[in-house]
């Protein structure tokens, strides 16, 4: 073996440790899911909903097989469902941002994240509950862990 | 051989300083993150107890129908901490307080600021300072109907390079005057710690 062979083979070391390290860090906005409280012709309340995926790899993950809402008392109560589609267990962190009736956040930006742990291919539920009376809407975020 | 042996050596010292870099750096993080950083009791663990003890307590369906005419007064005891750490118990009381008054279903009564309420009643209704008719006078404050009452707990196991620690928090709703319990609730944390072979 000479120098040179060497050389190349430790910049090849080096240049998979800095991708290794690169990849290692990519929290991204993961799974947005808006729901907001709305009236039908009859009066009778329904949910609009509307679900972005912001992330790849999160796509492939997880999916909102369900999300409804309920009200108990005066407060709103949100669930979702969610799918696992992988095989393995999956962490997850998720969080709800609540907001009123014309749009505004409530305690904005107090909600803390929550940790989701998902067993492969597991249904499971997460549920909260609004901060006050005044919230109308939703946000349910998911992402991968930071 | 031996030469180029030596190379590597410091090419890969080189690279290692380029990757973990040599300064320290400073930056602001998200006050709800829920990243663990350690086995010990964290801000995450805090906020997770306090939002499922409020979300609990303002929907369990006895204390919807009790809150939806009025506002019942409540007293928070403190917390009793029967874990391993020294943990400001405190500090989880004042979020769930803080979280159950935002909701507009609970008024409080805080027991720890009275020796400065007496100073101050004392300074209205002695010192000839303040109009009679304005001073606050002794004696009008109201009792608390509820005595809200917590225990956390901790179990940690340890096997091998894995240390396994379980928190249990329990809070309780205390009706004084009759002395039922109107509510409790209990919130489980588990947190699993291997240690790296090659970690500190």
């Amino acid at each position: 073996m000479n120098e040179i062979q060497y050389l190349k083979s430790a910049m090849a070391a080096i240049a998979a440790v800095a991708v290794l390290g690169l990849a290692g860090c990519s929290t991204t906005a993961g799974v947005e899911a808006t729901a907001r409280t709305a009236w039908d012709d009859q009066g009778a309340r329904t949910l609009e909903k509307n679900v972005v995926f912001n992330s790849g790899s999160l796509k492939g993950d997880i999916q909102i097989v369900d999300i409804k809402s309920a009200m108990v008392g005066d407060i709103m109560k949100a669930q979702a469902t969610l799918r696992s589609k992988d095989r393995d267990t999956l962490p997850f962190q998720y969080r709800f941002d609540w907001f009123d009736a014309g749009g505004f956040e409530i305690n904005s930006g107090a909600g803390a994240w929550k940790p989701l742990l998902l067993t492969g291919r597991e249904t499971k539920t997460i549920q909260a509950v609004a901060p006050d009376p005044r919230a109308k809407e939703f946000k349910l975020k998911i992402r991968e862990p930071d | 051989m031996k030469n180029g042996i030596g190379k590597l050596l410091m090419m890969v010292a080189v690279a290692a300083l380029f990757i973990s870099g040599c300064a320290s750096t400073i930056q602001y993080g998200d006050a709800g993150s829920s990243k663990p950083v350690s086995k010990e009791f964290g801000s995450s663990d805090l906020q997770q107890i306090a939002e499922a003890m409020v979300d609990s307590m303002i929907t369990f369906p006895p204390m919807v129908e009790l809150t939806s005419g009025r506002r019942p007064v409540v007293s928070v005891d403190n917390v009793k901490n029967k874990s391993m750490q020294h943990i400001d118990t405190e500090s989880i009381t004042d979020s769930i307080r803080a979280k159950l008054i935002r909701s507009g279903k609970f008024r409080f009564i805080d027991r720890t600021t009275d020796a400065q309420a007496v100073e101050e009643l004392k300074t209205q209704n002695d010192s000839g300072l303040v109009d009679k008719n304005k001073a606050v006078a002794f004696g009008q404050q109201f009792g608390a109907e509820f005595l809200l009452t917590s225990n956390f707990s901790e179990i940690r196991q340890k096997a091998g390079n894995t240390t396994d620690v379980y928190y249990k928090f329990t809070m309780s709703l205390k009706n004084l005057k009759t002395g039922i319990l109107e509510w409790s609730d209990e919130k489980e944390i588990r947190k699993v710690f291997t240690r790296g072979t090659f970690g500190g």
